[in-house]
């Protein structure tokens, strides 16, 4: 793209504000000149400039870590901050991410879908023993700490929840960031929540058996997290639980 | 086994949870025990490929022992089975699945227009999975319907005398049907089976097995060499059925002697 023909791209963007009775969901068109390495951040940033500046879409870091940007490109989740133009054909269709709660034209709340689950997954350490400020720290071992920190590496932007045909169609489905969260406490030596605890929300109707197997979140994944590795592994490790009757739940 | 009323709610969902962990082994199980029995299946059906008697007389063994009246009983009931468990997961609501279509489509077609400047490690490449999902659901209906005439034909083959000159598969007769026409039917029945069965191995091999087995890249390159591979010999299988073909393999049983 360095010295051939400029392109003009012309981009198709999904237009709603469900604040305002007057607004209905439409198509707009704006073109602009694709410069060297363009993003499509730098893009919409150029038409809310240029053409339209009550134009919504959400960014902060750009540089794919703050995981706000996450937009349904042609038909695929992606990252506006780390997509590139050149990538993408000269027709280029923006759309919010499905599955989650639309602000207004390309800005979604993911906020509140990541807080929901972190909620319902008990997102940080239970631990095992009281913390004694005298002892010796626990020790791990390298694999358990690099799978955990690979797993850690979620932005949750959400691009695998928006391509899930199953967190599409039921919004209580834990998708593959709530599942990839679970597994990072479950190989946690330090977390005290056993098989039989989790359980319940593992395999339950919205865990890991809620899948249907489209195996599109991995591949859309920006940060490239092994998504579908985590639910062979969850599936696996659910078979084995002992699960909690009648009288001692927490045995 | 006595509850109290604090704990009840937690057996529950733990009891629900259960629930579904059978039902995924249900399903996934019998999806297994079919496509393995698909592969059994196409040996069986080609013994047409060595001529009549070939088939004739793999029939008649296995009636003879009583292995095909048990076999198609299971398989009939192993196969209603899986429809009941494996359609747990198409949406009920006409607008919930022409969301995962739309969905599918989406992820299915981006990246499959011609960028010039497209770079070489560019996320948008065509994602298929999604669509042989759809696909599978599809022929899943398809195969519900011709698998349950195919089972039915097939038992009053094996267990009454109504077609042919007694109870049991018999060449002639079944040589006769295809050729006056179930051939349609069946040529429909064998492309839904083997993609059906062949995607949902790869994807029971992902789903279970994702973390430990090669790259699921290579695990569709085997999925689609064994598809084409059992479609040829189906196809084959039913050209000779219908009288089109010569058996290509007669040589294999020597000269008949009468």
């Amino acid at each position: 793209m360095i010295d051939s023909a400029i392109r003009r791209l012309r981009f198709e963007i999904f237009r709603y504000n469900p604040e305002d009775p007057e607004s209905k969901p439409h198509i707009d068109t704006f073109e602009i000149d694709e410069r060297p390495y363009m993003t499509l951040y730098m893009a919409l940033s150029e038409i809310r400039e240029t053409q339209d500046p009550g134009l919504q879409f959400d960014f902060a870091c750009r540089s794919a870590i703050c995981g706000s940007c996450g937009m349904m490109v042609n038909g695929r989740p992606a990252l506006g901050c780390r997509t590139l133009t050149a990538d993408l054909p000269e027709e280029i269709r923006l759309h919010p991410l499905p599955a989650f709660k639309l602000i207004g034209d390309l800005s979604v709340d993911t906020g509140t879908w990541f807080r929901e689950m972190a909620e319902r997954t008990e997102a940080w350490i239970h631990e095992r023993l009281p913390f004694d400020k005298d002892a010796e720290e626990q020790r791990m071992s390298d694999d358990i700490a690099a799978a955990i920190y690979e797993g850690d590496r979620c932005i949750e932007c959400g691009c695998c929840v928006a391509s899930c045909g199953a967190a599409n169609i039921n919004e209580e489905f834990l998708a593959a960031a709530g599942l990839n969260r679970i597994a990072r406490f479950m190989m946690d030596p330090r977390d005290g929540r056993t098989d039989t605890d989790w359980f319940e929300v593992v395999a339950g109707p919205e865990g890991v058996f809620g899948c249907v197997g489209m195996m599109a979140c991995a591949d859309v994944c920006p940060k490239e997290l092994p998504l579908l590795d985590v639910y062979a592994y969850l599936r696996r490790r659910t078979l084995g639980t002992k699960i909690a009757t009648g009288g001692s739940p927490s045995e | 086994m006595k509850t109290t009323a604090a704990n009840t709610n937690v057996v529950d969902s733990s009891v629900t949870a259960r629930r579904q962990m059978v039902y995924e082994l249900v399903s996934g199980g019998t999806g297994l025990v079919l496509a393995l029995f698909m592969w059994g299946h196409i040996v069986l059906v080609g013994s047409i490929l060595t001529g009549e008697r070939g088939f004739n007389w793999m029939a008649t063994m296995l009636e003879d022992y009583y292995i095909a009246q048990p076999t198609v009983a299971a398989i009939f009931a192993i196969f209603i089975v899986h429809a009941i468990f494996a359609s747990r997961k198409i949406p009920a609501q006409l607008q919930e699945r022409r969301r995962m279509i739309e969905l599918a489509k989406g992820l299915n077609q981006s990246g499959r227009e011609k960028v010039p400047s497209r770079r070489d490690n560019s996320p948008f490449v065509p994602h298929l999975e999604s669509m042989l999902w759809i696909w599978q659901v599809r022929t899943g209906m398809v195969i519900l319907v011709i698998g349950s005439f195919h089972l039915i034909l097939l038992g009053i083959d094996v267990f009454t005398p109504l077609f042919g000159e007694h109870p049991g598969i018999e060449s002639t007769t079944s040589m006769a049907r295809v050729a006056a026409g179930l051939w349609l039917p069946y040529a429909v029945l064998l492309l839904c089976v083997e993609f059906h069965a062949s995607v949902g191995l790869y994807r029971l091999a992902v789903k279970w097995g994702s973390d430990f087995l090669p790259h699921r890249r290579y695990l569709h390159r085997i999925e689609q060499v064994i598809f084409w591979l059992i479609l040829g010999v189906g196809a084959l299988t039913l050209l000779v059925l219908a009288g089109l073909v010569a058996p290509p393999l007669e040589f294999l049983l020597g000269e008949v002697s009468s």
